[in-house]
């Protein structure tokens, strides 16, 4: 679209306007979890320059987490993304490429099944879901928390599309030279998929790093403790700074920021794939 | 012979296909479908607390339901939330994307940021704002300085609900957003060319051949943005627990209240089937009038 110089300026400010609200909450979480203890209180009322410029802070509130169930949250968020990401992907490249390359009778039944179960929103059915693992024997465990994530509908979805724009005559040339289907795959396939197994890595943690109710339900003992739920309990302690809140709020939220800033490119085509197909 | 081999081939390509799906399929049955049945099973059947033997009850927990005037009360304040709050994200989402799908200085910066809090944890949404909402806190400050007076925000009956909204609201924008601008990438760049030549400016650009394309990427956004909003639990659970009042009682949190809290798990099975088969209504509904718009 083309537009007057005057239609750019305003546009621009706009953006940047938009961009600094969405953003100065992150920001103000940040300084404030620099200011000793509940101390960033001092510079809200007036509201001083100080409140958004992170001078003169220290790192006590992050210090202070280090020393408690926090600390073992994070470890066993990291430990639970990670299988989630390598596991879903175990189960979801192998059933992805076997809807995209092979034709089997029934194929159009099972992707359909498969989309639908996708849509099944995954916390309307985590409480009877719950129910279920008490009897299975899987409450607080590491299996319980990361099984449901597992069975990942759109990181399939989105793993088929991908594989179904690579050209036949590649798999073709690849059968002829002798390779089996798995080879192709690991060899050929996998190598010219990064940006769809990347899309579909982050699709696979972020639905585990953001789950609050499941970890709630699952991992009830201290020892597996999901951080979101140690941060959560700690902030309802009477005792607790709300400064070290802050500070756990900011290390939960730089994290997949930090993911983002390298991967936002596949993993906002990965959702703009599963929204215009679906 | 040469029938023979092709069949042969056919036979083993499909037993490889099953082995490829199987786990993904396992997963997907047990983790998804059976909850869903044993939901439906176990909301026809009550729980002794004392024996915890569990016996077929009939339509006894949905009877209970309701006609317990707290169960209408949870689903007026679940609807009236999601009447505001969705349109509200639609209409705030679908117009950051307009902003940010133009060529602008630095405009990938500006829509990183927007984009930022999509990848908050929902909980830690809610651990920022309560502290930010707090009487000494960031929103209080800042109607300071333009000379508003401080506001209860969650611990008022009559704020509480607004303020998880609002909560929600920044947490999901810039995650809709992108749908929206993923939908807008589609629109050919002849039909702008076409109407530029006809001399047609922004707005009506905008009004004419903009928004009537986006029909679907937001029609999307409303369906999947309700599924979402319907579901909001964590800010609940950790800020306000249903109150002051029952005012923010959304619909998760009573089944989680009434399943664990109260240990009612017929009842809370009960809800959770009206609440799966209130949200199929609802995407049916919203599906129906936005196809029928489109012919």
């Amino acid at each position: 679209m083309r537009r007057s110089r005057g239609g750019t300026a305003v546009l621009t400010t706009a953006a940047v306007l938009a961009a600094l609200a969405v953003f100065l909450p992150v920001w103000w979480v940040f300084v404030s979890s620099t200011r000793p203890g509940n101390s960033y209180v001092d510079h809200m009322t007036p509201l001083s320059w100080l409140a958004f410029v992170p001078v003169g802070g220290d790192l006590t509130n992050y210090s202070g987490l280090l020393s408690g169930p926090f600390l073992t949250g994070l470890f066993n968020s990291f430990l639970v993304a990670g299988l989630t990401i390598a596991l879903g992907l175990a189960i979801a490249v192998p059933a992805a490429y076997a809807l995209a390359t092979i034709d089997f009778p029934g194929r159009g039944a099972v992707f359909t099944f498969i989309v639908l179960v996708a849509m099944i929103p995954f916390d309307a059915i985590a409480i009877p879901l719950s129910g279920l693992f008490q009897d299975w024997n899987l409450s607080d465990s590491y299996a319980g928390l990361v099984l449901p994530a597992l069975a990942n509908g759109f990181a399939i979805f989105v793993l088929r599309q991908f594989f179904l724009g690579i050209p036949a005559e590649l798999l073709e040339a690849a059968e002829v030279d002798g390779l089996g289907r798995l080879a192709t795959l690991w060899r050929i396939v996998l190598p010219l998929s990064k940006p769809a197994l990347i899309g579909a890595g982050m699709m696979l943690f972020l639905s585990q790093w953001q789950a609050y109710l499941w970890p709630l339900l699952i991992g009830t003992s201290p020892e597996r403790q999901l951080a979101p739920i140690a941060l959560a309990n700690l902030s309802t302690l009477f005792t607790v700074d709300l400064g070290q809140i802050l500070a756990g709020s900011f290390v939960l939220t730089i994290i997949p920021m930090v993911l983002l800033l390298f991967f936002q490119k596949q993993y906002t085509e990965s959702l703009s794939t599963t929204g215009l197909k679906g | 012979m040469y029938r023979a081999t092709a069949t042969r081939r056919k036979a083993r390509s499909t037993l490889v296909a099953v082995a490829m799906l199987s786990p993904a399929l396992i997963a997907l049955v047990l983790m998804r479908v059976v909850p869903m049945i044993s939901a439906v099973s176990q909301s026809f059947r009550h729980v002794s607390l004392a024996t915890g033997a569990s016996e077929f009850d009939g339509l006894a927990n949905y009877t209970y339901l309701l006609t317990d005037p707290g169960f209408h009360s949870v689903l007026v304040v679940t609807l009236v939330f999601n009447l505001v709050l969705n349109p509200a994200i639609v209409v705030l989402s679908t117009a950051l994307a307009l902003i940010t799908a133009q060529r602008l200085p630095l405009v990938g910066l500006w829509r990183s940021m927007i984009f930022v809090p999509a990848a908050v944890p929902g909980a830690v949404v809610a651990l920022i704002w309560s502290t930010a909402l707090q009487p000494d806190g960031l929103v209080n400050a800042l109607l300071a300085v333009v000379g508003l007076p401080p506001q209860p925000f969650l611990t008022s009956a009559s704020q509480a609900a607004f303020s998880i909204g609002i909560m929600v609201t920044w947490g999901a924008l810039g995650y809709w957003m992108i749908f929206v601008i993923a939908g807008l990438k589609d629109i050919p760049d002849a039909l702008y060319e076409a109407a530029a030549i006809d001399g047609a400016g922004w707005w009506r650009r905008l009004f004419s051949i903009t928004l009537p394309l986006l029909k679907r990427p937001m029609a999307f956004v409303l369906i999947a943005c309700t599924v979402g909003s319907f579901l909001l639990f964590a800010p609940v659970q950790i800020l306000t627990k249903g109150g002051p009042n029952g005012s923010t009682n959304l619909i998760m949190f009573d089944i989680y209240n009434r399943t664990y809290l109260l240990g009612d798990v017929g009842v809370g099975q009960a809800e959770v089937v009206i609440l799966m088969l209130l949200l199929a209504v609802i995407v049916a509904v919203q599906f129906r009038l936005l196809r029928e718009d489109r012919s």
